[in-house]
């Protein structure tokens, strides 16, 4: 009896380690990629683009999938030259500068024949594979008059409620931050202690703000211009938009890039062509709920073409953002608890 | 007999340094991390000099100190007042149903529990409180709809573990109830509230996606959230390092505390502690209503989640085969971290009820202890320290699934060391001397009269760590196994593809099957009781 405290734990890891080690194409070869986790669930484009993948590379595609984007630059960063990582999918340009210091990452040598994005694409290390707005979400049903600036919505003070999120753990709440910051410069503490009172909660990731706005805690929501895709073409509801600010949307781009001491460099590059193809990228619109970063624009679906136009795209330099990012939450910190 | 007992206290140490193992280990292993990262040594050091003169920090101390605190007390005083209206009330029947309703708010997932509390609280709730609720308003509220069933739930048992015989000298004496809580229930207390109150201290001080989604913004960032976001955003491991510490040293000390109040009685032996009638009670009616004010508060949230699931796509979620085989993993992890849980509780309290046994009250109370403080140690510190500490030697991904096991069982060892402590202590001053005298020792034992006697709160140790860990979401999210996804797991890629009513079915099924397998485990493992004694 005295052993079982010992011999059980033993057990079961021993169980669960072959159990999993155990992998039936061990003749192929294996790409890895490390993305997040609503891109390799069934509702995301993970499990389609795996298949598609899979019936030319002769290779097997295995995803590790973590919390978000800014897991995946810890990650990174705790594996160091250990990492298992042939492809790195799920940046973001505010996260590309850190990610490209570490020094993982090998130059793609490529070129996007047809780009989508607004402005041309330069980095050496990453390629982009889809891109978006942010933007205030609200119900047309309960909102008749959102704000149409983001000044507006800072200054008026009966500007309605909104939620938002951490821009320590969260990529749309850093995307608001630099939003701001693009907007008000240096004056961006002051429009922070000023919308400080109307902002109802700011939540860890997007999903729970989300998830909080759908249960009508707050009229208005941080996320994308594409939102309002989803309720049109997953739910058949028009009632949701994405209101149009006059400065201005900040733009996400979302980047994959190659791990220089990946083994399966020739692969990682076969799957960054095939990132930027048409099979991979018209899947991004209704399962990402993103812009792919290199479709034509009548390929996109119907529900697309009612979206805002967030013209002029904001987006600071990537190593602008690197530089400040740490001052800049800090500011934000200090503003908002007080 | 000696050597038997040797044993003992050596299994109790050598769990005792695996503990101590999976504490400063991830911690050594995330401090040197930093000097890997490039940068220097003496970086640490300088975290905790400027520590002291950094605002932000001091107001994350105060705060941390402040909303723990106040939920504790919350829940504490509120438990005592319910569980003795439990106790008083006497059996009616949705009682044992009301009471193993109880032990779900602790298996919920936070982020279940939030979208529940906000059914009722929010701007369109049954009771709304408008933005109010999020802040420390909301963040109480989350913590005593998760901690004051708990709190009744360990409390009520100390009412039960009173003998039969003392009521009815009481009742001879004609004592006023005042004079029953003063010399019958008060002292029977005693025993049993440092701990209480210590474990919902600790569970309330390291809350994380409450304090995150109901705080309302930087305002209340707790130590907890600092620490996650050192790891997660700054990638700062030596600040993480030092906010662990001191998160640390606070429940240490508070522990300490606990344990010099602490007072054991010693039980007699041969007296009938299963009791039914408690003579003299207060008015009915108002313990009643306290009990339906208590059920009402702690089920409101959990019935609003379901009310709203059933009138979202029940048919598309129940026929998603993933969903069936995230629950059957959910059940394999959970099951696994129980049983590592119990067996590593068992050992320490064994080790610890000897050395009590023998008066050895200082080391008895090292074992219980050690079980208890691991879990102020969060388990992104854990975890992450662990990584870089395994990533070198072998491949951690293949070891993701023991390693969420492992650490989801050590998580739940307090919940275990507080179910189980009493029961085992009470158990040993009882059967000791027979035990020694019949020459009975190890698995016979275990047999013949530990695991007979013992069972119910073994079940209840078991059903709580098994249905906690079904709904982790922290640990396993650390590792990122793709081919394997738990509920919390399913639930929360449901809820990050914009699916909130299918999120909300999900999270009602991980509900359902918690509760499900809390009352089969509680049930089976617990279930003759009753037969022993009668």
């Amino acid at each position: 009896m005295r052993y079982t405290p010992f011999i059980l734990p033993v057990l079961f890891s021993l169980f669960f380690q072959t159990a999993s080690a155990v992998d039936p194409n061990q003749s192929k070869p294996i790409l890895t990629v490390y993305t997040y986790n609503s891109f390799t669930s069934d509702w995301g484009p993970g499990p389609k683009i795996k298949e598609a993948f899979e019936k030319n590379c002769g290779c097997t595609l295995k995803y590790v999938s973590l919390e978000d984007g800014v897991s995946l630059l810890s990650r990174l960063k705790l594996e160091g030259k250990n990492t298992k990582a042939d492809i790195v999918l799920g940046l973001d340009t505010n996260l590309t500068a850190e990610a490209e210091a570490t020094g993982l990452f090998a130059p793609h040598e490529m070129t996007i024949k047809k780009s989508s994005l607004p402005n041309e694409w330069k980095n050496p290390s990453f390629l982009p594979y889809d891109f978006g707005y942010f933007a205030f979400v609200y119900d047309k049903t309960k909102l008749k008059k959102p704000p149409t600036s983001l000044k507006e919505l800072v200054e008026d003070k009966d500007a309605p409620k909104i939620l938002i999120q951490d821009p320590r753990t969260s990529t749309p709440g850093l995307g608001l931050l630099l939003w701001v910051k693009k907007v008000y410069g240096d004056k961006a503490n002051e429009a922070w202690a000023k919308l400080a009172p109307r902002i109802v909660t700011v939540s860890k990731g997007w999903s729970e703000a989300y998830g909080l706005f759908l249960k009508g805690e707050a009229p208005m929501v941080l996320s994308y211009t594409t939102s309002p895709a989803y309720h049109i073409i997953s739910e058949k509801k028009d009632n949701y938009a994405a209101a149009k600010f006059s400065e201005g949307h900040y733009q996400q781009i979302e980047v994959a890039g190659l791990i220089k001491s990946s083994k399966q460099a020739e692969l990682g590059k076969e799957f960054l062509t095939f990132m930027l193809s048409e099979d991979f990228q018209s899947l991004i619109p209704t399962t990402n709920w993103m812009y792919p970063a290199s479709l034509s624009k009548d390929k996109l679906p119907d529900a697309y073409k009612s979206l805002v136009d967030p013209s002029p795209a904001l987006l600071f330099d990537e190593t602008e953002v690197a530089k400040n990012r740490k001052a800049w939450v800090k500011e934000w910190l200090n503003t908002l608890a007080k | 007999m000696l050597n038997l007992a040797n044993r003992k206290t050596a299994t109790g140490l050598f769990v005792v340094v695996l503990l101590a193992f999976f504490i400063s280990a991830p911690l050594l292993s995330l401090f040197f991390a930093s000097n890997l990262l490039g940068r220097q040594f003496t970086q640490a050091q300088a975290v905790t000099l400027s520590f002291w003169n950094n605002p932000y920090l001091q107001r994350v101390i105060v705060f941390s100190l402040l909303q723990a605190g106040l939920s504790t007390l919350l829940s504490v005083s509120l438990g005592l007042i319910v569980a003795r209206a439990f106790a008083r009330f006497g059996k009616f029947p949705l009682r044992h149903i009301i009471l193993s309703l109880f032990g779900l708010p602790l298996v919920v997932p936070a982020i279940v529990a939030v979208l529940g509390i906000i059914s009722v609280y929010g701007s369109h709730g049954w009771l709304p409180l408008g933005s109010k609720l999020y802040g420390l308003t909301g963040i109480l509220l989350a913590h005593l709809f998760f901690n004051l069933p708990l709190a009744i739930r360990l409390l009520l048992p100390v009412w039960q573990s009173i003998p039969q015989q003392h009521w009815r000298i009481s009742s001879q004496l004609s004592m006023t109830t005042r004079q029953q809580w003063k010399h019958l229930e008060w002292p029977a207390l005693r025993e049993a509230l440092p701990g209480v109150v210590l474990l919902i201290f600790m569970l309330c001080l390291t809350s994380f996606a409450v304090v995150l989604s109901l705080g309302g913004g930087p305002k209340s960032t707790t130590l907890e959230v600092a620490i996650y976001q050192s790891l997660r955003f700054d990638f700062d491991p030596s600040l993480a390092v030092v906010l662990s510490l001191l998160q640390l040293g606070i429940s240490l000390l508070l522990a300490l505390l606990a344990t010099k109040l602490t007072y054991k009685p010693d039980v007699e032996a041969t007296l009938n502690t299963f009791n039914t009638q408690i003579p003299h009670s207060s008015s009915k009616l108002f313990l009643g209503l306290l009990i339906a004010v208590a059920s009402v508060f702690v089920l409101s949230p959990l019935l609003a989640m379901i009310i709203e699931a059933f009138q979202g796509p029940i048919n598309e979620v129940l026929t998603d085969s993933k969903l069936w085989q995230a629950a059957a993993f959910s059940l394999m992890i959970g099951l696994c971290a129980g049983l590592i849980s119990v067996s590593l509780a068992w050992s320490l309290l064994s080790a610890s009820t000897q050395h009590a046994y023998w008066g050895n009250k200082k080391l008895a109370s090292l074992f219980e202890l050690s079980g208890s403080i691991i879990y102020v140690v969060p388990p992104l510190v854990i975890g992450t320290g662990l990584f870089i500490l395994l990533s070198q030697t072998i491949n951690v991904f293949e070891w993701a699934i023991p390693l969420v096991i492992i650490i989801n069982g050590l998580m739940g060892l307090p919940f275990v060391i507080r179910t189980l402590g009493p029961a085992i202590r009470q158990h040993t001053m009882r059967y000791q001397r027979l035990c020694a005298g019949l020459d009975l020792h190890g698995w016979q034992r275990f047999k013949q009269i530990d695991f007979p006697l013992l069972r119910k709160p073994i079940g209840l140790s078991m059903a709580l760590v098994t249905s906690m860990a079904m709904g982790d979401l922290g640990v396993i999210a650390l590792f990122g196994t793709p081919e394997t996804a738990t509920l919390p797991l399913l639930l929360y890629q449901r809820l990050s593809a914009y699916q909130i009513p299918q999120a909300t079915i999900t999270a009602v099924f991980l509900l359902m099957s918690c509760l499900v397998t809390f009352w089969l485990l509680e049930h089976f493992i617990g279930k003759q009781q009753k037969a022993q004694y009668a």
